[in-house]
């Protein structure tokens, strides 16, 4: 018994202490999960350079570098929300590269210092559950109508990035009217973006506003009851950028990791995510295209501005 | 002997900076604001008005969930202790099932049960209205209610069984009838019982996180432990406001052991010893007997089948969407736990690793701490046993927060912060005292004449303790292996705390799901996870019995 502890100890310690031979980098990462370890695992095959990955919500993310502040651990960092990208470069944490490939992405995705690279994008739209209504296509203010009451849902864009920034960018646009009238409709909260998606899922409510778009289709792809439209008036379509931090203890294996995101293998990797990809050469046809989405005018500046008060908003106003 | 005198010294110090420092370093980030002494914001903190009203739900929730635990606990530990129900062991096993199914786990499943559209709902669709009133402070009430009740009747029960029957028949000769019995007769002897128990949940309440941290949040319930969770782990980190309410949990936890001291001196009744000792088990009258059946399995149906039922249904579901209907129902989920990515199969692997790993080490330094303990005067036993058993006395979150601060500081020195020996060490600072309190139980049945014979045989101290010593106390030894083994296969503050980038547990891997992934691939590691710790309990019961005989 006690022998058999001993090696199992030991073969674990072994195991947990093994490093790959061209060194590492550790990249911080939301989800989709899947896409992030896809992309490890493929970085890691093609280079020989091993991937640690943290990965949590944009919250989560910020909330542990600011905790390694005194020992940095990241490389790279990706986000789901340009603000908080531009508020991390303006704070002076970002190294400035000029990655292959720069050229061929969609324009305003890579910053003027070139410190963000938006090698994907994702939109939020409003996802609702077939099984309730077989039929939906009410722009935002619209859904504060009565007959949706107690039935609306919206990710906690404290926590969701994607969400965040079209909170900061609606209220930029149209001012705050829509999201009062529909946190008295009864909307409610129920967390991040993928627990906000299991409850227009389970049917908890019916109706989710700014759910991210990526979630909603793979979940359709699946086959479960959903469906989603951009509704008419517009949504913020967010690139996720893709940062190296001045900090980074491994900064040449950070750089190849940012060549890796825009690669073609690694580009193909973000379609089949459901993700927008970063550059305008690639090709998909699994979701909605980019020019397809009807989108509202970005001040990105104004908007990291007010980003983090109107996200504290949201929950103030939907707390019951 | 001066050799004792410096293993003591080592012992001592060695556990202070193991335990003492990461608290210290606690107060010591509540009352340093960028290294001057101010104890203003500490008290701004606490007063503030939002932790404030925290506080008080706290405090009402511990208060909420003692008085519903003590209405499900005190009939059946009078039922198991008093009458002819007693006789039913196995019952003593399945009121076991609510401690192996961890508290974050139950709640899940109770909010998969509960939720608008939910598994309750698709049941019984005219209950709907149960939901509602559910996803408030009763529903969290009653979830807790139904983890912690089993400690409370375990006391009771065996307070009960300490009574003998001949005082009761006393009185029943006397001409009492039985609910004055009862009451004039049963509960003055077992007030002081009560009263420990009632502070035990109280206590177990207010440092519980798993629960709090997922039903609780779902209804915008903040408690001390999932507010010093967010105040270290979310943007804008404030370390100084979480240490500032873990200090004050502290004061709490620390005021209510002494009350717990106080009551155990002076209201406990000495009732073992002398003649005529025996309970004799009473024979329900046939309705009484009904409704003891009834009320028993009312417990076992709300406190295990519901959570357990909804966590395995919600494993086996496809498509989320439809719910509970034929044609929907899979195994995909438990087989894309371990085969869709590592993190199912790394998880797993880490989660036992850190198992065994804390359980050998706690065993070891528990042993030694003991040992050492015995062969000192009182004063220097009493501040070894005090240290070691600190951990229990205080809620985990705190002691955790304290490690990852302290640790962080002396990165320079010991640089573990960020890898996996913080967790390990962690554990093991959590778990000691489960080691602790069973090496010291079987200690005190060894006979020392036993350890004097082998003296006078001419053994040297050590071969005594190698052959006599060793042997008798190596059943305590394990025992307090498997508790820790088990318990910390599945803790939950640590790894959402502490653990390093890549890291994920059982724990933090159902969490995540949970909230962030698929609930059914969550759910099904959950099912994996109750299975294991119940089969490594049998097990490992086994193994000890055979090494007894």
């Amino acid at each position: 018994m006690k022998k058999a502890i001993i090696v199992l100890t030991l073969l674990l310690s072994v195991l947990s202490l093994s490093a790959a031979d061209n060194g590492i980098v550790t990249v911080y990462m939301p989800s989709p999960a899947g896409l992030a370890n896809k992309l490890a695992a493929d970085f890691e095959a093609k280079t020989g350079i091993e991937v640690r990955t943290f990965q949590g919500t944009t919250g989560e993310i910020l909330a542990r570098l600011e905790t390694e502040k005194a020992n940095p651990v990241a490389d790279v960092v990706i986000l789901a929300s340009w603000s908080d990208g531009l508020s991390m470069k303006n704070s002076g944490q970002l190294e400035s590269y000029v990655p292959k490939n720069a050229d061929k992405m969609v324009p305003g995705w890579i910053d003027s210092d070139s410190t963000l690279f938006g090698y994907s994008a994702s939109a939020v739209g409003v996802i609702y559950n077939t099984l309730i209504y077989t039929e939906l296509n009410a722009d935002w203010a619209e859904l504060a109508d009565s007959q949706y009451k107690n039935d609306i849902a919206i990710p906690d864009p404290e926590l969701s990035g994607a969400c965040k920034d079209f909170v900061s960018g609606y209220v930029n646009a149209f001012g705050w009217d829509t999201f009062e009238a529909l946190a008295e409709n009864g909307m409610i909260v129920p967390g991040a973006n993928k627990a906000a998606l299991e409850a227009v899922t389970t049917g908890e409510v019916g109706i989710l506003l700014a759910g991210v778009d990526y979630n909603a289709y793979s979940s359709i792809a699946k086959g479960e009851p959903l469906a989603i439209y951009y509704p008419a008036s517009g949504t913020v379509v967010n690139p996720r950028p893709a940062m190296i931090m001045k900090a980074a203890p491994d900064m040449d294996n950070a750089k190849a990791f940012i060549d890796y995101l825009l690669s073609d293998d690694a580009q193909k990797m973000v379609t089949d995510a459901y993700l927008l990809p970063g550059r305008t050469d690639i090709e998909y046809s699994n979701r909605s295209t980019l020019d397809q989405i009807p989108q509202i005018e970005c001040d990105w500046d104004a908007m990291m501005a007010i980003a983090s008060d109107s996200a504290a908003r949201i929950n103030e106003l939907c707390e019951r | 002997m001066n050799g004792k005198k410096t293993a003591t010294y080592i012992l001592i110090a060695f556990l202070a900076f193991l335990i003492l420092c990461p608290l210290i370093s606690i107060f010591a980030e509540a009352i340093f604001q960028d290294g001057h002494f101010s104890i203003s914001n500490a008290v701004a903190t606490i007063t503030e008005s939002e932790n404030a009203k925290m506080i008080g739900s706290s405090l009402l929730l511990g208060v909420l969930v003692v008085i519903v635990s003590s209405i499900i606990a005190l009939p059946l530990a009078y039922l198991f202790s008093r009458t002819t129900l007693a006789r039913y062991r196995f019952f003593d096993i399945i009121f076991m099932i609510p401690f192996m199914t961890p508290p974050y786990i139950a709640s899940m499943g109770w909010i998969l049960f509960m939720q608008k559209r939910g598994l309750m709902q698709q049941l019984f669709p005219d209950l709907s209205f149960i939901s509602d009133l559910f996803f408030s402070l009763a529903g969290l009430v009653l979830v807790m209610s139904f983890h912690v009740f089993p400690f409370m009747m375990t006391m009771m029960k065996n307070a009960m069984l300490s009574v003998p029957s001949s005082l009761d028949e006393a009185g029943a000769v006397l001409g009492a009838p039985f609910t004055v019995r009862i009451r004039k007769l049963l509960m003055p002897l077992l007030t002081g019982n009560y009263a420990i128990g009632a502070l035990l949940v109280f206590v177990k309440t207010i440092s519980e996180y798993g629960t709090p941290s997922t039903l609780g949040r779902r209804i915008g319930f903040d408690v001390f432990t999932t507010d010093i969770h967010r105040y270290a782990t979310v943007a804008p980190i404030e370390f100084g406001k979480s240490a500032s309410l873990a200090s004050v949990l502290v004061g709490i936890c620390l005021l209510i052991w002494l009350m717990q001291n106080y009551i155990t001196m002076r209201k406990t009744y000495s009732l073992v010893g002398g003649k005529g000792g025996a309970v004799r088990l009473r024979k329900l009258s046939r309705p009484a007997f009904i409704a003891a059946l009834a009320f028993i399995a009312i417990a076992v149906f709300f406190s295990m089948i519901i959570p357990l039922f909804s966590v395995t249904i919600s494993s086996l579901i496809k498509l989320r969407g439809y719910g509970m209907r034929a044609g929907n129902y899979t195994i995909a989920n438990y087989i894309n736990v371990f085969t869709e990515d590592k993190q199912g199969v790394n998880a797993f692997l880490v989660s036992i690793f850190l198992a065994v790993s804390s359980a050998t080490i706690a065993s070891i330094l528990g042993t030694i701490a003991v040992t050492i303990s015995r062969i000192n005067g009182k004063n220097l036993r009493k501040t070894i046993e005090g240290i070691s058993l600190l951990p229990e006395m205080l809620p985990s979150i705190v002691l955790v927060l304290g490690i990852m601060l302290f640790y962080n500081s002396i990165y320079k020195m010991i640089p573990i912060y960020g890898t996996i020996w913080i967790m390990v060490l962690s554990y093991v600072v959590l778990f000691l005292p489960y080691t602790v309190q069973y090496v010291t139980s079987s200690y005190s049945q060894i006979s020392p004449s036993l350890v004097a014979a082998g003296r006078i045989s001419g053994g040297t101290p050590g071969y005594v303790f190698l052959h006599i010593t060793l042997p008798l106390i190596s059943r305590g030894i394990m025992s307090g292996w498997m508790m820790t083994f088990i318990i910390a296969f599945r803790e939950l503050v640590t790894p959402s705390l502490i653990a390093p980038t890549n890291t994920l547990t059982v724990s933090t891997y159902i969490n995540r799901q949970f909230e962030q992934g698929s609930v059914g691939k969550g759910m099904a590691m959950a099912v994996i996870c109750i299975l294991f710790s119940t089969v490594s309990l049998l097990i490992l019961n086994k193994a000890i019995l055979r090494e007894k005989h």
